[in-house]
């Protein structure tokens, strides 16, 4: 079957490194999704596989055979694009027919325009030009000429980013099962960590043209490889602080703004380390008036709503600033309180200040 | 197509080395006429600076030789070269004023995109494509000195014997009448162009202030449309001071040589005298002249438009 | 921002007028005068009141001319008949040649492209006698002097830059991916280029193609220098028709109206591309 291997690619333009030595295999009926901030080689990728560049080193490979030098239009790839690159001149129908009737598929193309189309719920604007199309409905026509042709492999350019709100969350619960309709190895770019946790069987994490980490979505939210990938993964983003820990007792202890708190070490035993960045994320904070050895006192210096949530930042008595991510409906406490935060050892992470890479075990926990 | 179809055309050596992208050449082969054409400018273009060194007459082939720089030599003294230049300059200076000038106010005039504005400046379009020699027939009927209209029409006016473009005196006047007739609407479209996508604000801001529309003219409207204007100017400019068809179809460079551009002078020194080393030389000048013209007009253009953002 | 005195208003009044009158007044005199009998053109004071007559057409159709020499031979149906067929045969040869050239220009950013692309339009600068000049005695060895191919290759250095230069803007507004959707749908990059560039920049070289035919049609110089009497487009050939009818001015109206109607006919019906082809081909080149 068509599986899709990326086997040591490289590509350079100039003296920029878009992708170094880039290996992966997305199983053919598997969803990877391919997420990183901008600029970090995503749609570079995406390109060398469709074919408008050719890596510089390593290879490509579908169902085991090597597509490299292959021209674009025999290497078996259906592609939605960012911009959704329809034909203008074409109606949204002869736009989803293209690829059928370039391969010849004879009598059958108006069946299969007709059967795709009511599935992305296009069917009664397939004698619009482009043009003519709300963005939805572009970007739901560029989706079906991607899908029709069952192409082996199947790459999204971050599909869902010119499309309103709505759409987007709309199209985040359709798009699994769609895509899962053939047998298609699926890369899915992407910007948004959401996105890619909710369409994704795993995701590639690609930074400044590497590939950092590729997990399942919860293993990426609990264990991230690094500072890096912990970042980027939540929103608001993980809360950090400069920390040496230190072994006693058998458990592992840092001091954060002048508070003594227990660290999780794992199933390991916990051992004096070196410089480290402590995480933890805004939800695993827990915020109570009730003071404590193991509690920070802390400044509430404003809450905000966010998404369903209310997000409180914080000000430790040492000027770090930390948020705290609540459930809007139960109100804790106002600005200018003063509090103390909570958080369990096992919601800690630790990582290398000089790396970033993740120390030590903890244990799994589903992503929020 | 399945894989392994197109894999049995995929001769590519793998997994390493590369492969080089294909392809490669296929620009190369679609722009291999474009460049056939450049040859065949380029090479007659190599051969004129050969022959501007050369003594070269048609009629006397064996005292063909190289002679160094003689020809343009010869040109210093020789009161018909500074004549050609002067004229050349004073035809260029008078017809690119007098088109700027004139397509400038006509632009300013159909500013508002009105129907009445548009058809207007849609049939001001013909004289621009009527060819510049047939204008010069249309012209020459018109001033004909028997039934001519405009003859007519000048000596109700009191004026008799206005001889046009067969008076000397008058000659360079009535060329550059037809050449005003043919290309003003060339400046007037570009400037019109550039004066209907200038952005509104400022000259919004203006009006609400109050100031005086001499102002917003002079220092609003003029300096933002500079760009435009030096731009169209340098079309005309280059084109002007090689005109050729205009003069040719209307006084072959007559009467005696009023009207003996560089073009006309060096057809005249080819065909005529068969000078072909005198003749290229003289095109060469005229060459460098063009080249010393659009590289002032292009610096000057940059350093305008630069400005020209500024106040935007 | 508009002043709408009435001062104004009746200036303005008077310059369109003025600028309509100076602009438009010789083509109407002259078509009128094409539909003129000699005795009447030369009528003192001239007057707009006349007998339309044709009989100027007929002459330049049938070919005799009256003249109070006798009859001659006029070939300027030939004439009109060469312009037609040089200018439609370079228009087409520059766009099958330049338009593949301007997408290459256009898509791939290669050193050659831009060499070329600035050696035409630092030439359409140059006294087109420079290359004409030395061209006509290349023309005499190569056998090409007064061949419709020689002509109409020659005309390559009016088209082709046009060409090349007006459609590779519209090439370049065209998003690649675009393109690249087609191709992995299954088409070639010929299909490609065919199918979605060439339409999509549809109107850019319809611009350019038309200019370039006026552009033709009304050049003189070249044919001049290249052609002898039965190649001669109109513009050459009028000026010889001048020449050799004296004083039939009638006729020489009536070529000179045939001689401009193809293309202020194609100006009236094109003005949008023409307006646009004009100033883009201007402004970038």
């Amino acid at each position: 079957m068509a599986r899709l291997e990326l086997s040591s690619v490289g590509k350079a333009f100039g003296s920029v490194r878009c992708a170094d030595n880039l290996s992966l295999a997305v199983e053919s009926g598997e969803i990877v999704a391919v997420f990183g901030p901008s600029g970090s080689g995503k749609t570079v990728l995406l390109r060398m596989i469709a074919g408008m560049f050719e890596p510089d080193e390593g290879d490509i490979l579908v169902g085991g055979q090597s597509i490299v030098g292959a021209p674009p239009e025999r290497r078996g790839i259906g592609m939605a694009f960012q911009n959704f690159a329809l034909f203008p001149h074409m109606s949204a129908r002869d736009n989803i027919a293209s690829g059928l009737r370039a391969k010849g598929a004879g009598g059958d193309i108006a069946a299969k325009v007709a059967s795709i189309s009511s599935l992305l719920k296009i069917g009664h604007v397939l004698d619009h030009r482009p043009r003519e199309l709300s963005n939805g409905q572009k970007q739901r026509t560029a989706l079906a000429r991607a899908l029709i042709g069952n192409p082996e492999v199947l790459l999204l350019d971050d599909p869902l980013r010119n499309v309103d709100a709505k759409l987007r969350y709309e199209m985040r619960l359709e798009l699994p099962s769609l895509l899962r309709r053939g047998s298609a190895s699926v890369l899915y770019v992407t910007q948004d960590y959401r996105e890619a946790m909710a369409i994704a069987d795993r995701i590639a994490v690609l930074i400044e043209g590497r590939l950092v980490q590729v997990a399942r979505p919860e293993e990426i939210y609990a264990k991230p490889a690094s500072v890096a990938v912990a970042r980027l993964f939540g929103d608001p983003s993980i809360n950090l602080a400069e920390v040496t820990p230190v072994a006693e007792h058998g458990a592992l202890f840092a001091d954060i703004a002048g508070t003594r708190v227990r660290l999780d070490t794992g199933d390991r035993e916990p051992i004096d380390l070196g410089a480290c960045w402590v995480g933890v994320r805004p939800d695993d904070l827990v915020i109570s008036h009730a003071p404590g050895d193991d509690a920070i006192p802390a400044r509430v210096v404003a809450v905000t709503p966010m998404h369903e949530k209310a997000v409180l930042l914080l000000r430790f008595s040492d000027g770090a600033e930390w948020l705290a991510a609540l459930p809007s409906t139960t109100t804790v406490a106002d600005a200018d309180d003063n509090v103390f935060v909570r958080f369990a050892a096992e919601a800690s992470l630790l990582f290398d200040r000089a790396t970033g890479v993740r120390i030590g075990l903890p244990h799994r926990r589903q992503a929020a | 197509m399945s894989m392994a179809q197109l894999l049995q055309t995929d001769t590519t050596a793998r997994p390493k080395p590369r492969p080089r992208p294909r392809g490669r050449w296929l620009p190369y082969l679609l722009s291999l006429p474009a460049l056939l054409v450049c040859i065949a400018i380029l090479v007659p273009f190599v051969t004129a600076a050969v022959y501007s060194l050369q003594r070269y007459r048609l009629n006397l082939p064996y005292l063909r030789g190289f002679i160094g720089v003689d020809n343009y030599i010869d040109f210093l003294t020789d009161p018909a070269f500074w004549n050609t230049l002067k004229i050349s300059l004073v035809y260029t200076a008078v017809t690119v004023i007098a088109e700027l000038l004139l397509g400038l106010g006509i632009a300013l005039l159909l500013r508002r995109p009105t129907r009445f504005h548009n058809a207007v400046s849609i049939m001001l379009l013909l004289p621009l494509m009527t060819a510049p020699a047939i204008a010069a027939l249309m012209w020459k009927l018109m001033t004909n000195p028997g039934f001519g209209i405009l003859s007519y029409l000048v000596s109700l006016l009191g004026v008799h014997d206005f001889k046009w473009a067969s008076d000397p005196s008058t000659a360079l006047f009535t060329v550059v009448l037809v050449d005003v007739w043919v290309y003003t609407p060339f400046i007037m479209i570009l400037l019109l162009a550039g004066l209907r996508s200038l952005p509104r604000q400022p000259f919004e801001a203006a009006a609400l202030d109050g100031v005086p529309a001499s102002f917003v003219f002079f220092r609003i409207t003029l300096p933002m449309l500079a760009p435009y204007i030096i731009t169209a100017s340098l079309f005309r400019l280059l084109d002007s001071i090689q005109q050729f068809d205009i003069i040719y179809a209307m006084t072959q460079g007559g009467p005696g040589d009023r009207l003996m551009v560089f073009q006309v002078q060096a057809y005249l020194e080819f065909f005529q005298y068969t000078n072909v080393g005198r003749s290229a030389a003289l095109l060469m000048i005229l060459w460098l002249i063009t080249n010393i013209l659009s590289n002032i007009f292009i610096k000057n253009w940059l350093r305008l438009r630069e400005r020209a953002h500024g106040h935007a | 921002m508009e002043h709408s005195s009435l001062a104004g208003r009746i200036f303005r009044g008077v310059a369109l007028t003025l600028v309509l009158v100076f602009f438009m007044f010789p083509i109407v005199w002259i078509f009128l005068m094409s539909f003129q009998s000699n005795e009447q053109i030369l009528r003192i004071p001239p007057s707009i009141l006349f007998e339309p007559t044709l009989s100027n057409y007929q002459a330049l159709i049938s070919g005799q001319l009256r003249t109070t020499a006798g009859n001659i031979d006029i070939p300027f149906m030939r004439n009109l008949m060469n312009s037609f067929v040089l200018s439609s045969a370079a228009v087409l040869l520059a766009l099958l040649l330049g338009v593949p050239a301007a997408y290459a220009f256009a898509r791939f950013k290669f050193k050659l492209g831009e060499t070329i692309a600035f050696t035409l339009l630092s030439f359409r600068f140059a006294p087109p006698l420079l290359v004409l000049l030395p061209l006509s005695l290349y023309y005499q060895q190569l056998g090409l002097s007064d061949t419709y191919f020689g002509i109409v290759w020659v005309y390559q250095l009016i088209a082709l830059p046009l060409i090349l230069w007006i459609v590779r803007g519209y090439f370049e507004d065209i998003s690649p991916d675009i393109e690249h959707a087609y191709r992995l749908a299954g088409h070639s990059w010929r299909e490609a280029f065919t199918r979605i560039a060439v339409p999509l920049a549809g109107p850019g070289i319809a611009a350019a193609g038309l200019l370039s035919f006026i552009f033709c049609w009304n050049n003189f110089v070249f044919a001049l220098i290249l052609a002898s009497a039965d190649k001669q487009p109109v513009t050459v050939g009028a000026l010889a028709f001048v020449t050799a009818s004296g004083i039939q001015y009638g006729q020489i109206a009536a070529a000179i109206v045939l001689s401009v109607t193809p293309t202020l006919l194609l100006a009236l019906y094109a003005q949008r591309y023409l307006v646009e082809g004009l100033s883009l081909g201007a402004v970038k080149g």
